[in-house]
């Protein structure tokens, strides 16, 4: 446990978020999804986010699970949010199947909670798919292409930038609460004592970061004023401008085409095939 | 040259500030909460949910709505995409739930001064986003597992589990990292944060910002059903999906194909409204907020 | 040159909420290729006058505003903040803040995208190289330095080609020789490129070098608008407000008071080589001990100021060979990882010994690895290589709580150690968590010796930078530790809350054994510092007492610092000594210009 925190409060380290975050969100154009055009790939996501809820044919959402790992593997996700991913959907759809077994069922209530586990997964590494692919700016642009409120692209972007500056700042005040501070003497029964100090303190740095962040707030508001933030905002023709260089290319097409074809054989298959596996 | 009266009105830039502020806040302390490790006591999970004390706070100081969204939008941006655990489509009902209830809690508040007050509005924001969560996320199952009825034990187990994490989170996160917090920060920071955006502080007892109408009116609190609508269909409205499925499913087992193409039929219908819904209701709040610049 | 670009009539402002109004009628015409200067102290309506420019004020500030404000001959009125923003290039104080994208072509590009003109990348790149910043285009902004930070603010405005462009104290974080970058810059483009800059400044030199004309405000009222050697000269005038022309040009009013009307005062060195010379009887203060105690005499108003020179240099000596090192580096490197995933050095095979009793000024420009020095002092940050010890104990590696008692770091940004509500329990903070039974008459003996009785209660975020600084020092002081790291202690203020900064130094004795002031500011250093160590690209280049640092001018230059006006005229006269403060130039120095022609060629 304690190392579990020591180790938390080595990730809050300044430098490694910065490097982590910040590094990996904006390399991603370089793989073959991350190059795609946004709009298509967040309409290619929606499907895959909506349509497994309804289909329970076994066998079209495997061919559709199959489709989403060779996507996943495409876009060259981090190993350690897939395993987050499968540990999710694995302690959720295990702690359900012991209860339930508790409640008097039995194994034969496995196999629709497998269901489930496969739809999820579906879903699951479609968001990561997409999501890790586009880098925040092609995200941004993408979303406000659908028409998604151009406040929430600009507070996007504007995250990427905050980001390193809201943590050297946290990262200051809680040294100087630490430096001021004292951290009890006894760990305590289960290092409790030692986890609170560390609890209590997180908390606290939020009261002096409030106050800074305000001015900082302010400043940025002012300042977007004066950069015509506002003028945009009223402006559709900015929008397009900065929209304008979006357009579907051939390799788009061809995934768009990919999708279309595998989908509409898989269907037929599934008809055809409804248990493949079990 | 004019000179502006109206001292309680908001501009758009003060809305900003307050959507700003909020966002990078509670975005920040998003991505810490996501990286502390949480105790497993078998299927109760002591963790500490959110830093719920940071929108509650925000609320309750300054104006409820844009101090709500901004703390959704933050937590999206923070703690989902920037980490890569953006859950898509599903954040969306997160999203909306979770303005929804900082929102009420805000309003909840008419005196930042009184503890009292601010601390059952504390508990109660956090009360109110963990049911809509738990009855969600008990939805969900519902949906996504085929005949539930027929499996044994399946349902009571999921309501167990949800009513096990609802009380775990009102009752651990809620009191730690939301009651206790937010009565300290309130009156603390009253009087004291809005100087600093150059706004006067909300007074004792004060009608909505702009004194206006508009802040009671029934459009907004339609509005604010109507979110809360969206987000029960966007779960819900799909469970109708499948009953439909599910009644015709015993007729014909070479129908099935067609079936399915009806039900995807209806998937992107169901999509397509949600998303028109969400975007109109967008583009008309921002609309609002510039009528009540003047 | 004549034709009046903006015009503001009548103007008077009040904001909401407040008493009295922060402008009161002014007019104020800016003449198109003007380069002017705003000064005042400080609450005099600097700001508030420039946020008039583009609107920011009333329609930003909503407050009550009479008067009219024309741009370009046509009346403001009605024009909203983005409309007139287009004509107008405003770069904040804390221009971090106006940074909103997260890459820097990025956030060059804002606003001409924002304004929908459909060249903006072009125009981006141009306002980049404006700048000298072309090829950064593609990087981070959290991975520039403060000075790159400030030029992309300042491209930010550039890239909507503005009439005007207005800057807050363009160079008050800066080292000197960013600080003249930036004023060069400014300089080629009020000259070459036609624009109209507005700066609010603080620092006579510059505005002395590279402003034509200077507006005075004063109260909310401006007073007057002059050129620069006209408003330079009026040295009494300005100094009874607290706002203090080059030394330079108050040497001169010391020497010969008459001249001031005038006008006949120098305002550079360059200058002041043809207006002083060496006095016939000047001696060096190290020669004897009756010259020096001639000076005191003669400085008997600067008595506040320490013993200087090699007075404290033996001192430091005595107790060095006396007593064991309170802080010990060997052989220390530090590196970071960057973005690329490669190593970074910062500082390399640093050997450092520091003694009970010095007073250390640690120089160097940005970047020059000053705080990652004290950073490891103070046992924030650990090595990569080597050991650091403070009082025979290994601080790397050590939980920051149990630091504290040996060693305080007072952070550059005197916000990041205000954790509390009240400036008394700042202080207390530290005694609280430990507590120490002799607490409340320790808060009131520092809130005593620092000057905050009337502060005690208040909030120290909203105190004045200055008073800031001031709570600052208590609470390092208030650990009551061996060693005491400052970070630029007078980094954005004004000169004489600067030149009070010195004074408040003088309160941490007793209750501190050492103090490290990281610092470019040399005028504090010469006045304050017994030992200083030069510090360039991550390691110490020199360090040794005052003489010998300051009399070697390659050095500074090579450190990227710049000499202060006194330093140089001292070196320039030949002077028996470089002096440090005006009384001791004015007792070496005398007034020549007018008298003895031939020395007056340069």
């Amino acid at each position: 446990m304690v190392e579990a925190v020591k180790r938390a409060l080595n990730k809050i380290s300044v430098e490694h978020i910065k490097l982590e975050l910040l590094g990996t969100a904006y390399n991603s154009s370089s793989t073959f999804l991350g190059r795609l055009d946004p709009r298509m790939l967040l309409i290619w996501y929606l499907f895959f986010a909506i349509t497994p809820w309804f289909i329970y044919n076994r066998t079209i959402l495997l061919g559709m699970f199959v489709f989403m790992v060779v996507t996943t593997i495409l876009s060259k996700v981090s190993p350690y949010i897939v395993f987050i991913l499968c540990l999710g959907l694995v302690s959720q759809i295990g702690w359900m199947f012991l209860l339930s077994l508790f409640f008097g069922g039995g194994a034969e209530s496995l196999l629709p909670m497998l269901t489930l586990t496969l739809k999820l997964s579906v879903i699951s590494l479609a968001s990561i798919t997409v999501f890790s692919s586009l880098d925040p700016e092609r995200l941004s642009d993408g979303l406000s292409a659908l028409g998604v409120p151009d406040a929430f692209a600009f507070s996007l972007s504007y995250g990427y930038r905050i980001l390193p500056t809201l943590l050297e700042e946290f990262h200051q005040i809680l040294l100087s609460f630490r430096l001021r501070g004292q951290r009890p003497e006894k760990h305590g029964f289960l290092y409790l004592r030692t986890a609170a100090y560390y609890l209590r303190i997180l908390v606290l740095v939020f009261y002096p970061l409030m106050l800074n962040t305000a001015k900082r707030s302010r400043t940025t508001v002012e300042a977007l004023e004066t950069r015509g933030y506002t003028y945009a905002v009223n402006n559709p023709k900015v929008k397009k401008l900065r929209l304008s260089y979006l357009a579907m290319q051939r390799r788009d097409w061809l995934f768009v085409a990919f999708t279309v074809v595998y989908i509409g054989l898989l269907f037929p298959l599934g008809a055809a095939v409804p248990n493949l596996l079990y | 040259m004019s000179t502006l009266k109206t001292r309680y009105t908001l501009t758009q830039s003060q809305k900003m500030m307050i959507f700003v502020l909020s966002m990078s806040l509670y975005g920040l302390s998003n991505m810490f909460t996501e990286l502390i490790p949480s105790i497993q006591l078998g299927p109760i999970e002591l963790s500490v949910e959110y830093f719920a004390f940071i929108p509650l706070t925000l609320c309750m100081l300054f104006h409820p709505l844009y101090a709500a969204v901004g703390a959704a939008v933050g937590e999206v941006i923070f703690g989902e995409l920037m980490l890569g655990q953006f859950g898509g489509l599903g954040e969306l009902e997160k999203f909306i739930t979770f303005s929804l209830a900082m929102y009420i809690a805000g309003r909840m508040v008419s005196d930042p001064k009184n503890r009292r007050q601010v601390g059952i509005a504390a508990i109660s924001g956090v009360a109110i986003h963990q049911f809509c969560s738990s009855v969600i996320d008990i939805a969900k199952v519902w949906v996504g597992v085929e005949e539930l009825e027929a499996v044994q034990g399946l349902a009571e187990s999921i309501v167990i589990i949800e009513g096990v994490g609802f009380l775990n989170d009102v009752l651990f996160s809620g009191i730690l990292f939301a009651l206790l917090p937010t009565m300290y920060l309130v009156p603390r920071l009253y009087g004291k944060i809005e100087p600093l955006l150059g706004m006067k502080p909300r007074e004792r007892n004060m009608q909505y910002a702009s004194g206006s109408k508009s802040w009671l009116s029934p459009k907004l609190l339609g509005g604010a059903i109507l979110l809360a609508l969206i987000a029960m269909g966007a779960e819900l409205l799909s469970e109708s999906g499948w009953s439909i499925g599910e009644f015709e499913l015993p007729g014909a087992e070479s129908n099935e194909g067609m079936l399915i193409w009806i039900s995807m039929l209806a998937a992107a219908v169901v999509a397509a409204v949600v998303l028109t819904v969400i975007l109109r209701k967008a583009s008309r709040r921002r609309q609002e907020a510039g009528q009540l610049d003047g | 040159m004549d034709k009046p670009l903006l015009e503001l009539s009548n103007v008077s402002f009040t904001y909401p909420g407040a008493e009295h109004p922060v402008l009161l009628e002014v007019s104020f015409t800016l003449q198109q290729g003007d380069f002017v200067a705003v000064i005042g102290s400080n609450g005099s309506g600097k700001s508030t006058l420039c946020k008039c420019f583009n609107g920011l004020i009333p329609h930003y500030y909503t407050g009550d505003f009479e008067g009219e404000l024309k741009l370009l001959g046509e009346s403001a009125e009605g024009k909203r903040v983005s409309e007139l923003s287009r004509h107008i290039g405003y770069v904040y104080q804390d221009f971090e803040n106006q940074l909103v994208r997260p890459t820097v072509l990025d956030d060059v590009c804002f606003t001409p995208l924002n304004y929908g003109l459909a060249d903006y990348r072009e125009r981006g790149l141009r306002a980049l190289e404006l700048t000298g910043l072309s090829g950064l285009g593609r990087e981070f902004i959290w991975q520039l330095s403060g000075g790159q930070k400030h030029l992309l603010a300042l491209a930010g405005a550039l890239a909507m080609d503005p009439d005007i462009l207005v800057i807050d104290e363009p160079v008050a974080q800066l080292d000197p020789q960013h600080a003249r970058q930036i004023y060069d810059i400014l300089r080629r483009l009020n000259e070459q490129h036609g624009k109209t800059i507005v700066v609010i400044e603080h620092h006579a030199e510059f505005i002395a070098e590279y402003c034509r004309s200077v507006v005075l405000m004063d109260g909310g009222r401006l007073r007057w608008q002059k050129p620069v050697r006209e408003a330079l000269t009026s040295v009494e005038e300005l100094l009874a407000l607290g706002i203090y022309p080059p030394d330079v040009t108050r040497a001169a009013l010391l020497l010969r008071p008459d001249r001031q009307a005038a006008g006949e005062y120098p305002l550079s060195c360059e200058e002041g080589r043809a207006w002083f010379g060496r006095r016939a009887d000047a001696v060096s203060a190290a020669d004897s001990d009756s010259a020096a105690n001639g000076r005191t005499l003669a400085a008997a108003s600067a008595a506040a100021s320490p013993g200087t020179g090699s007075y404290a240099a033996m001192e430091a000596a005595v107790s060095r060979a006396a007593a064991e090192p309170i802080v010990r580096m060997e052989q220390i490197r530090l590196s970071y990882r960057t973005i690329h995933k490669t190593l970074q050095p910062v500082l390399g095979g640093i050997n450092l010994e520091l003694y009970a009793g010095e007073r250390v000024a640690l120089i160097g420009n940005n970047g020059a690895g000053k705080s990652s020095l004290m950073k490891l002092i103070a046992g924030i940050t650990a090595p990569t290589g080597g050991t650091v010890q403070v009082k025979g104990i290994t601080v790397n590696g050590l939980p920051p709580e149990r630091l504290s008692g040996m060693v305080s770091y007072v952070f550059q940004n005197p916000e990041d150690m205000f954790i509390d509500d009240s400036v008394r329990g700042e202080i207390a903070y530290y005694l609280k968590a430990r507590k120490l039974a002799d607490m409340d008459e320790r808060v009131e003996e520092l809130l005593q010796s620092f000057r905050l009785l009337e502060l005690a209660e208040r909030d120290a975020r909203l105190l004045s930078g200055g008073q800031q600084r001031r709570v600052s020092l208590a609470i390092g002081a208030a650990v009551r530790p061996a060693v005491m790291l400052l970070d630029e202690p007078t980094a954005n203020l004004d000169i004489s809350t600067k030149q009070e900064m010195t004074r408040v130094l003088e309160a941490l004795r007793g209750h501190v054994e050492t103090v490290v002031i990281a610092t470019h500011d040399m005028a504090l250093v010469a006045e304050w510092a017994t030992r200083i160590i030069v510090m360039s690209e991550g390691r110490i280049i020199a360090d040794g007492d005052k003489e010998t640092v300051f009399s070697d001018g390659q050095l500074l230059r090579r450190a990227g610092l710049a000499e202060t006006q006194l330093m140089e005229m001292s070196r320039l006269l030949n002077l028996p000594q470089i002096c440090s403060s005006l009384e001791e130039f004015t007792a070496m120095a005398e007034w020549r210009k007018g008298e003895l022609i031939y020395g007056g060629s340069c």
